[in-house]
């Protein structure tokens, strides 16, 4: 009782042809109409490319029929995500054709934020930016020229840096989304770069709070680990999640420890305790790679406690289960399990890090790994290195530059934390906004929208109206960029070229390549295009430094390292891989490629390069330090701390920081977590996301905080109810969401969602400023709010 | 015999909605207003259920995707008058849209609630029209519509095998749900066919049916999470 | 009232004059009576029209609340409309003499109401374009065709059964001259009340009651199986067949009473409703009501009792949950107060029954809707039932509601504008005739009056 083939035609009929009509939240909508008009199928395509939705940089393959895009699935060469994606990168097609996505430069013509502009073509914006440019390096000040720019990995950071240097100013400020993690391994080996996780290999994956199915540096990565393993079903790992939220990823886990909040590292020493205790740590590698461990004297010959004496004196497990509230015997049975044999590895969240203690907590539960001697080994913490490629063109500099670049960056700070560089959007800001002169006269903004993003947008406010020439690069009339006088929006994403290396979570390098699926708007332009045309524009040494007429030149350049580097492939399915790392081991290695043309119509085929081959008996994948050793007590550490004068010892300063606590204005601890479903900071959701932003609870659209059944009760609040979040600094509107994996007196309150109207409801800018001295990185769990009715 | 069914690996489902959106990518699922939303009108042919048991901190949630179990004893399709929803020879659960009358009979009969009604004329932001699936229908207001095991890959499938004459292939038809799952906790394929993973899968001892017991005889099988 | 038609009405005998002045003569409460109504069937059209025009959406309906008010009516009007053909013809075999009187005014019932009844479903379509398809892809296994052919023979063969013992009269009113002469000499297809002509009236009417009553019995035991088909919990329930029939005829009982007071005061027809039609009417009633009360006591006994975790989900709603209000409700409406009332003769009165009629008419409507909404909002399915669904009738679904009723009493007093309320002939008959023979026929129940056999 198949359809007729009246009713097919009519049904394809009706797959064409639409008609405007009922408009919903800012957007405009259209309905389908009914339409015997018949469709005719088009020109099909299939092609690599690599996500950019976030900083995962999966691999996708596009769908494009007559030129539009289809869907996005994903590319199963690449080694990371595998075929996989996740609902952000498929969702990745709404984003391309997002209803507010802004297809041509804009000119301001009225007062700033207005929303007065005037269009006009690429040529006419590129002229403007590079005399205004011009002029600054003409009047000798070339570092009044100042670029915040979001997450862009990869060859476009390295652009920027080139021009900006080229050009004479030392303001680029990049946000390198810092989490501590990289002055974690900075201190204890030596190398200043976040750790990579070999999950897929892992036996056990000890996660604290590190959100690995929901937002982390790569979800799918984690996905892949989890459902699939490297050895396929016989061996995948078991992932224990350590979480003071009942967070989708614990809520997944095969294990959830709920933990205090901010006792993360307490915990994880609780577990070196019975680790040491029952001599199940890895003491051979110990004796061999670490110092810090035992007790020392230090060059004044005085006596040093080591790591092994901290702990045992500090972490009794009663203790340890007194204060993070996990019961003694999980805390023995878990230490047990993690001690038991190679491949358990600790993963060590971001938000570990954004805690008043965040280093000393990040040290702690890194230090597991040294313990079991998991650095370096299959199923443990790996560093891997950069891609290969040929480095960009030599930077010439002229007068004019070289003065620029030696005069102080704006977002220089007079007591800089030592180890870290804490928010440098942030302060640069504060500068802008605090200086008796602004030291900036030109900004520009590349994937960054600090208005909305930034914990203190009143700085920016101010700072943004001190600054006379701002200019966005965002193809989204965004907070930041409705208060800019030029707006030359970038290509999107399916749009452009786009080298896409993975993040440093993954152990390997892997050079993933986006290419464009689809045409760009005739008068749209790739922010790297423009940069070289400015650059070109203002001539001399700034032209030399960025000899490339366009990007897609650039980027082959730089693989021409890749193809000379005799090691690595271009992306290929498992066996090819597999049989690549053997022959790798052995010390072979095969051109798959004669000619670099061949390797470059390989590499835009399969979507990237990666070398798969890890090699852990290299001693400087253990440690780069001054002592070549892995140090568990680093000197410098040490010295901070003593600095600061109230006598605190590594580890043991942890145990003693007494739980922040709430005031009775203020009763609830605000919990900031991100929703998977966030692509971006402050971009408003892809609409089949927005629509059912998180699977739990149930909500559409709007942003939501989850309260306890009794802490709701409590207030008197309904589930479904509209409230105010209120902070000492602010507030903002939410539906109360009744949820029975919420801690008692907490709210946890997701991230990066508006309201339909627009609205911003961002808890990060609730913060009530607590950082850690030590990383400059701000605390997200130690602020206290309070929920009121909103009528 | 070819039975088309699908294997979901619940040990391995992270719950992450990579399948809902794939699913709702390929076969142009519109998106309904916030108000419509709440009012429980919004779509989704593969929906990712939860169910929370217990308060923090003795707390748990599972989570179940749950696309149309393309029933061998399709309720839906005995109940409806006109023969809009019907099952083909091979176990595919298919919609007719240009004869469904949207009485929701089938709706109501279906024990998995899986079906979804056009309350008005699907809608998207006008932009987004352009990435409409040109393979499948656009539903109109006033019908029904679920999950399709996205049939409109099999017919694609079946005519590349024919122009290559060969036969199809295991992976030759994957729907989107399937083709995306990061964990590779979603199998499909022909469950008669022993060459094909969920013809051993569907007696894997973890296997199970959703209400075995109302002898619908649902061709989407679990695999409960290990212990 | 034009005097001729005075002069010709004072002429007919007691009987007629009575019955067939409304005919001719219509009070200004009439006509505003009928512009009210009128303007709210007007506003339901509207509501209806946007309807059509945007999409079921403008419904408060929602997945899993597919069904609501207008199913709710749909099963509610058809119950009305077992009033009339099934009573009268119950009445008519069981040869229950006082019928006579109010057999006319309850066929009409039937007939009005079902029409109502059966387009609830087709406003309740998201396609009513698309309605023809029910023949061109007819599917005979679904339950909803069953329903269509069982209400189309039901409404053919009630009408019937209205127009063939109304024929008598027609020929009445059209000797009478006082209306249209052609519209009533056509209907009355050259009827001259000959002794053959009766005679094999009554032959006709006769087999057509019995006919009918398995035709009536079949539209709502297959209206309940549309529902006990699926496998809905606290649906799919082996006596909803029996268990709806039982609800027709209750709310049925109910309408025709509500009608014959309201006729009664409206027309004057005290001389005919007399208090005994209300007595028994009442004791039907009453009798009614305990039977639905067994069926319902019966029905959530075996849910509750089986304690299937699907049944008791809805099981609870109704009884403690979101849905307790309109379930109490209901049992107050359709057991305490009839079986309160109609328990005492005293009660047996127009006003009692006026009272115990209304209640019922609204318990049988509550109950439909706690048949039809809390299965609805509690699926099957464990973890579909979240338990935040909810159904919140739009205007427009109160408005076609509103719009349906109106559009039947508006039909029904128009009706009474054309034809005798109350069969004239039937009266006529039973004065002349069925006295003696009833008479005759007790007496033939009674055994012979023998003398006693002499013997020693
Ligand atoms: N999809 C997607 N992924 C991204 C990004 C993106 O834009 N999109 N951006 C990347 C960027 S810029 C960043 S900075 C990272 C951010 O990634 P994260 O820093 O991991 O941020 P969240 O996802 O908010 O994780 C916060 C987690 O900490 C837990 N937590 C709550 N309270 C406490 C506490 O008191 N102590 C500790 N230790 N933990 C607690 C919360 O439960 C929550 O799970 O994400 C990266 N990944
Ligand atoms: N509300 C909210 N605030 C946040 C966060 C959050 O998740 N939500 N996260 C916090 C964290 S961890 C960080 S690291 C910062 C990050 O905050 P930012 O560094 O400001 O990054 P986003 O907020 O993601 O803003 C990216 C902007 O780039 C623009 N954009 C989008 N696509 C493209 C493109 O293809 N090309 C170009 N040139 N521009 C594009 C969009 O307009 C978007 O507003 O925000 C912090 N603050
Ligand atoms: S994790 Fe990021 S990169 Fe990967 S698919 Fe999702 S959004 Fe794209
Ligand atoms: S995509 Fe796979 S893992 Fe993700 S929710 Fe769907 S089934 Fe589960
Ligand atoms: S799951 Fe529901 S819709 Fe799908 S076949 Fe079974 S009964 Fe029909
Ligand atoms: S809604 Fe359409 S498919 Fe479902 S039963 Fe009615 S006609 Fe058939
Ligand atoms: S099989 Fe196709 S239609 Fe069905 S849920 Fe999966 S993707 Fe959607
Ligand atoms: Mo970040």
């Amino acid at each position: 009782m198949n359809p007729t083939r009246r009713e097919f035609l009519w049904t394809a009929g009706t797959a064409a042809a639409a008609l405007a009509a009922s408009q919903a939240p800012g957007i405009h909508w259209t309905t389908e109409q009914e339409e015997e008009a018949g469709w005719e199928p088009g020109i099909e395509e299939r092609q690599s490319s690599a996500c950019l939705v976030c900083p995962a940089r999966c691999g996708i393959r596009g769908r494009t029929v007559d030129g539009r895009l289809v869907s996005v699935t994903g590319n199963p060469l690449h080694p990371m995500s595998r075929g996989g994606l996740c609902p952000r990168g498929v969702g990745g097609v709404q984003m391309l054709y997002h209803p507010q996505r802004i297809a041509a430069p804009m000119l301001r013509v009225g007062a700033r934020g207005a929303g007065e502009w005037r269009s006009i073509s690429p040529e006419e914006a590129v002229g403007l930016l590079t005399t205004r440019l011009g002029a600054l390096r003409a009047a000798g000040r070339p570092e009044r020229l100042a670029v915040v720019a979001g997450y862009c990995a990869g060859s476009m950071d390295e652009l920027w840096r080139r021009f900006l240097h080229a050009f004479g100013s030392p303001n680029y400020v990049a946000d390198d989304y810092p989490d501590g993690t990289d002055s974690v391994m900075a201190l204890v080996h030596g190398i200043p770069r976040r750790p990579g996780y070999d999950l897929e290999r892992a036996r056990l994956v000890l996660s604290f709070g590190a959100p690995l199915f929901e937002a982390w540096w790569s979800p799918v990565q984690a996905y892949v680990a989890f459902g699939r393993g490297a050895q396929g079903e016989r061996a995948r790992g078991r992932f224990i999640q350590v979480d003071t939220r009942f967070s989708r990823t614990a809520a997944r886990a095969h294990e959830w420890l709920g933990v205090q909040p901010g006792t993360h590292g307490v915990l994880a020493l609780g577990l070196a305790y019975v680790l040491i205790k029952e001599q199940a740590f890895n003491a051979d590698f110990v004796a061999r790679h670490v110092s810090g461990f035992e007790d020392d004297v230090d060059a004044a010959g005085r006596p040093r406690e080591g790591y092994r004496s901290l702990v045992l004196r500090s972490y009794r497990t009663e203790e340890v289960s007194a204060i993070t509230g996990v019961p003694v015997e999980r805390i023995v049975a878990l230490a047990r399990a993690f001690a038991n044999g190679p491949g358990a590895v600790a993963v060590c969240g971001a938000d570990v890090l954004h805690a008043p203690d965040g280093l000393l907590s990040g040290l702690a539960v890194h230090s597991l790994n040294v313990l079991v001697g998991n650095i370096g080994r299959p199923g443990g913490v790996m560093f891997a290195d950069d891609p290969p490629l040929a480095s960009f063109a030599q930077v010439r500099l002229d007068p004019a530059a070289r003065a620029g670049n030696a005069r102080p960056p704006v977002a220089a700070v007079e007591r800089p934390a030592l180890f870290g560089t804490g928010d440098r959007v942030a302060r640069f800001a504060a500068a802008v906004a605090h200086a008796t002169a602004s030291p900036v006269d030109a900004l520009l903004l590349y994937y960054s929208n600090p208005l909305a993003s930034d914990p203190h947008p009143e700085d920016w406010r101010a700072a943004l109206a001190r600054i006379s020439f701002v200019v966005t690069f965002s193809p989204f009339l965004d907070e930041t960029a409705s208060l800019a006088d030029l707006v030359i929006p970038d290509l999107m994403p399916y749009e452009r070229w786009q080298d896409a290396p993975t993040p440093a979570s993954y152990p390997y390098p892997v050079w993933g390549l986006a290419q464009p699926l689809v045409a760009p708007p005739p008068r749209a332009l790739h922010t790297a295009a423009a940069i070289l045309a400015v650059a070109r524009g203002l001539g001399g040494s700034v032209a030399q430094s960025l000899p490339y007429q366009d990007f897609p030149a650039l980027l082959q350049a730089r693989a021409r390292g890749l193809f000379s580097a005799r090691r690595g492939m271009t992306l290929g399915d498992e066996f090819e891989s597999i049989h690549y790392r053997q022959m790798e081991e052995r010390g072979w290695w095969l051109a798959q490629e004669t000619d670099f043309d061949a390797f470059w119509k390989d590499l835009v085929e399969r979507g990237g390069w990666a070398d798969l081959l890890y090699d852990g008996t290299d001693p400087t994948r253990l440690a780069r330090t001054a002592s070549g050793r892995i140090e568990l007590l680093p000197d410098a550490l040490r010295r901070a701390l003593d600095a600061e004068g109230r006598k605190r010892q590594p580890y043991a300063a942890l145990r003693d920081t007494s739980p922040t606590a709430g005031t009775l204005a203020f009763p609830l601890r605000l919990m900031p977590y991100r929703v998977s479903t966030l692509a971006s900071g402050t971009l408003s959701l892809e609409p089949w996301l927005a629509e059912q932003p998180a699977l739990f609870p149930d909500v559409h659209w709007v942003p939501w905080v989850e309260v306890h059944p009794a802490t709701a009760q409590g207030l008197g609040l309904g589930d479904g109810t509209e409230v105010w979040v209120v902070a000492p600094r602010g507030r903002y509107r939410a539906r109360l969401r009744v949820f029975p994996g919420a801690a008692l007196g907490q709210v946890n309150a997701p991230y990066g969602l508006k309201q339909p109207d627009g609205a911003l409801a961002n808890p990060l800018q609730l913060l009530d400023g607590t950082t850690d001295p030590l990383t400059g990185l701000p605390a997200w769990f130690s602020t206290f709010v309070r929920l009121e009715r909103a009528s | 015999m070819t039975r088309w069914g699908m294997v979901i690996d619940l040990d391995r489902c992270t719950g992450c909605g990579a399948c809902e959106v794939a699913c709702k990518s390929e076969n142009n699922i519109a998106t309904v207003t916030p108000e419509q939303a709440d009012m429980g009108r919004a779509f989704a042919w593969m929906r990712v259920m939860t169910e929370v048991t217990g308060e923090f901190p003795n707390i748990s949630m599972r989570f179940m995707p749950r696309p149309c179990m393309h029933c061998d004893n399709p309720p839906c399709v005995q109940v409806c008058p006109v023969g809009a929803t019907y099952i083909n020879p091979e176990g595919i659960v298919g919609q007719i849209y240009p004869r469904c009358i949207g009485c929701r009979y089938c709706a109501n009969a279906c024990p998995y609630t899986v079906k979804y009604f056009n309350w008005f004329a699907p809608r998207w932001p006008a932009a987004e029209r352009a990435h409409l699936n040109p393979d499948v229908f656009v539903r109109p207001k006033g019908v029904i519509e679920k999950c399709t095991f996205c049939h409109h890959r099999l017919q694609r499938a079946r005519e590349d095998a024919r122009a290559q004459n060969r036969d199809l292939r295991e992976e030759d038809y994957q729907p989107a749900c399937a083709e995306i799952c990061p964990t590779g906790a979603i199998v499909f394929g022909d469950l008669e066919n022993p060459r094909h993973q969920v013809h051993g899968l569907k007696v894997d001892a973890r296997a199970m049916r959703l209400m075995e017991d109302l002898g619908t005889e649902p061709k989407v099988y679990y695999l409960v999470p290990k212990a | 009232m034009r005097d001729d038609v005075a002069a010709k009405l004072a002429r007919l005998p007691p009987d007629e004059q009575t019955l067939l002045r409304p005919l001719v003569h219509t009070t200004s409460r009439f006509y505003m009576a009928a512009g009210v109504l009128a303007l709210v069937v007007l506003w339901g059209m509207t509501a209806y029209y946007l309807q059509v025009r945007y999409g079921l959406g403008r419904t408060g309906l929602n997945r899993p609340e597919y069904w609501g008010i207008y199913i709710i009516d749909f099963v509610f009007f058809i119950g009305i409309s077992h009033a009339g053909t099934l009573i009268s013809a119950i009445l008519r075999v069981s040869k229950a003499e006082w019928r006579r009187s109010i057999t006319r005014s309850a066929e009409f019932i039937t007939v009005l109401v079902l029409g109502f009844g059966a387009i609830n479903p087709i406003i309740d379509l998201g396609r009513p374009d698309r309605l023809l398809n029910v023949l061109f892809h007819a599917h005979l296994r679904s339950p909803l065709l069953w329903d269509v052919m069982s209400i189309g023979l039901y409404f053919t063969a009630s009408t019937i059964y209205l127009y063939i013992p109304m024929i008598p009269d027609l020929a009445i009113v059209r000797d009478a001259g006082i209306k249209a002469p052609w519209f009533y000499r056509l209907l009355a297809a050259g009827y001259q009340d000959t002794p053959q002509q009766r005679a094999r009236l009554e032959r006709v009417i006769g087999v057509l009651a019995i006919m009918v009553i398995p035709i009536a019995i079949s539209v709502h035991t297959i209206i309940g199986w549309i529902f006990a088909m699926t496998l809905r919990p606290m649906w799919h329930s082996t006596i909803f067949g029996p268990y709806f029939v039982i609800g027709a005829i209750f709310s049925g009982i109910a309408a025709i009473l509500i009608a014959m007071v309201v006729l009664r005061r409206a027309y004057g027809l005290g001389n005919y409703f007399r208090p005994i039609h209300f007595d028994y009417m009442g004791r039907l009633l009453l009798v009614f009501s305990l039977l639905w009360f067994y069926f319902t006591f019966a029905e959530y006994l075996t849910a509750f009792y089986g304690k299937e975790p699907a049944e008791m989900r809805t099981f609870w709603a109704k009884v403690a949950g979101p849905f307790a209000v309109p379930f109490w409700l209901m049992v107050v409406c359709c057991f305490v107060i009839p079986v309160a009332l109609m328990c005492r003769r005293a009660m047996r009165t127009p006003r009692g029954t006026l009272i115990a009629g209304i209640a019922v008419v609204i318990g049988m409507w509550l109950e439909r809707f706690n048949i039809v909404v809390p299965t609805s909002v509690n699926p099957r399915w464990e973890m579909e039932s979240l338990g935040h669904y909810h159904y919140a009738p739009s205007w427009v679904e109160l408005s076609i509601l509103g719009g349906t009723l109106a559009g039947f009493i508006l039909l029904y007093m128009v009706a009474t504008k054309f034809f005798p309320i109350v069969s004239i002939w039937e009266m006529k008959e039973g004065r002349e005739e069925s006295v003696h023979t009833v008479a005759a026929r007790v007496a033939s129940y009674l055994p012979e009056p023998t003398a006693p056999a002499a013997g020693d």
